[in-house]
């Protein structure tokens, strides 16, 4: 029984290093217009690849590609470099030395410490207890309430023309001066309207 | 092509021998011994085996990096990316994974977000000249090889030009399979999708490469 013609995905696929097999092989072997077909695939594929090869190629040298090289692995130096302290003012010694050299320093250092800690923690118990007696739960959402509306009314009041007389009476009112040419080149809303 | 050839002769080697994840590529290996010298603390040591590692992947990322970015200096800075990467995260590369799926994979993503900072830029910023984005093409020499003449030639102008015209997804799997040499396995493993939709996007590429050199043709 002869073997039918391949379909193109099989034939892109024996092009693209997939051995056919063996009833393929032999349908190739003695099809024609298969095995024109599969000439003309392979010649497609070694031409795209080999003018995206040239095209890469001639814009990265050898040259290029050096100077690449060495910025890479200076990056990769400089990445690597690990950051160091120096110390301010130069030939002072380090702060566990002067501690060492101060113990005093280190009983002052926890006492404030403490008080800090102390002072914290009584605050904010004092806040807690203060909100919960002051803070009455009625009042809450009457304010939360009125606040949205209040700004819902002042947005949707507000023409867009009326934003932009606002605008310009703000400006004039500055008195930039620095601002006036870009402002008469700038179009204005009622003239581009009337156009 | 020698590197069809390759690929052709690497994949035959492939079928005839049942287990190819125990031979390590060269580049595989080389990764994996600079992160053995950086666990180590040998820093020094680590670095000049990186220069080797350079020189072996550097002109298949820069092919890679101009057919994504279209532009010799975003190309530069995107290899250039790449690799400072590649040392600096060489502690979490994974033998078990060719370096060069890895390493594909860190540069189309470096290449990916300079297209799009790319095109963000260009939103909102006027080129700064009329000249094209691309370096000026290097006459071809008298003694020229055939795929310099290719490339000068009015077809070579013409497979560009169609290359440049596939849809984005098609033209990324295309480079990575025909310029980076990569089998669609590793290239589904690179950009992270199916082996099977990275066969579709390659069939498609081919058919539309097909009909547009058959349609300039006429």
């Amino acid at each position: 029984m002869r073997h039918p013609h391949l379909s193109d995905d099989r034939l892109i696929d024996v092009c693209l290093d997939h051995a056919p097999a063996a009833t393929e092989q032999r349908h190739l072997a003695t099809c024609g217009v298969c095995a024109e077909r599969r000439a003309n695939l392979a010649r497609l594929l070694n031409e795209t690849s080999t003018v995206a090869v040239a095209e890469a190629d001639a814009v990265f040298t050898g040259e290029r590609l050096a100077r690449q090289r060495a910025h890479i692995l200076q990056r990769v130096e400089q990445e690597s470099r690990q950051g160091r302290l120096i110390s301010f003012p130069a030939g002072q010694t380090s702060s566990p030395s002067l501690l060492r050299a101060r113990p005093a320093a280190r009983w002052i250092a926890g006492a404030a410490a403490a008080g800090l800690f102390i002072g914290l923690l009584a605050g904010h118990l004092t806040h807690d207890f203060t909100a919960g007696r002051v803070m009455p739960s009625s009042l809450t959402p009457s304010r939360a309430a009125s606040s949205p509306a209040s700004f819902q009314a002042v947005s949707t009041s507000m023409s867009e023309e009326e934003f932009l007389g606002r605008l310009e009476i703000a400006i004039e009112g500055t008195g930039s001066s620095a601002l006036r040419p870009l402002d008469d080149l700038t179009p204005l809303v009622w003239e581009v309207a009337a156009q | 092509m020698t590197r069809t050839t390759t690929r052709r002769a690497s994949s035959t080697v492939a079928a005839a021998t049942p287990a190819p994840a125990t031979a390590l590529s060269k580049d595989s290996a080389l990764a994996g011994e600079i992160k053995a010298l950086v666990v180590a603390g040998r820093r020094d040591a680590a670095r000049e085996r990186f220069a080797d590692l350079v020189a072996l992947q550097q002109r298949r990322a820069a092919r890679i990096a101009y057919q994504y970015l279209r532009d010799v200096h975003d190309a530069d800075e995107a290899v250039q990316d790449a690799f400072v990467k590649v040392f600096t995260h060489i502690a979490s590369y994974r033998e078990d994974l060719p370096f060069e799926v890895w390493f594909t994979r860190i540069l189309v993503n470096g290449c990916l977000d300079l297209r799009k900072a790319r095109s963000r830029r260009l939103r909102w910023v006027l080129p700064a000249t009329s000249s094209s984005d691309a370096a000026p093409r290097e006459p071809v020499a008298p003694d020229a090889g055939p795929e310099d003449t290719l490339l000068a030639s009015e077809r070579g102008r013409h497979i560009a030009a169609a290359v440049a015209q596939l849809p984005e997804r098609q033209r990324d799997v295309f480079t990575l399979c025909q310029i980076g040499g990569q089998s669609a396995n590793e290239v589904s493993r690179a950009l992270g999708l199916s082996e099977a939709t990275v066969r579709v996007h390659l069939f498609r590429a081919i058919r539309r490469l097909r009909a547009l050199l058959e349609h300039e043709r006429k």
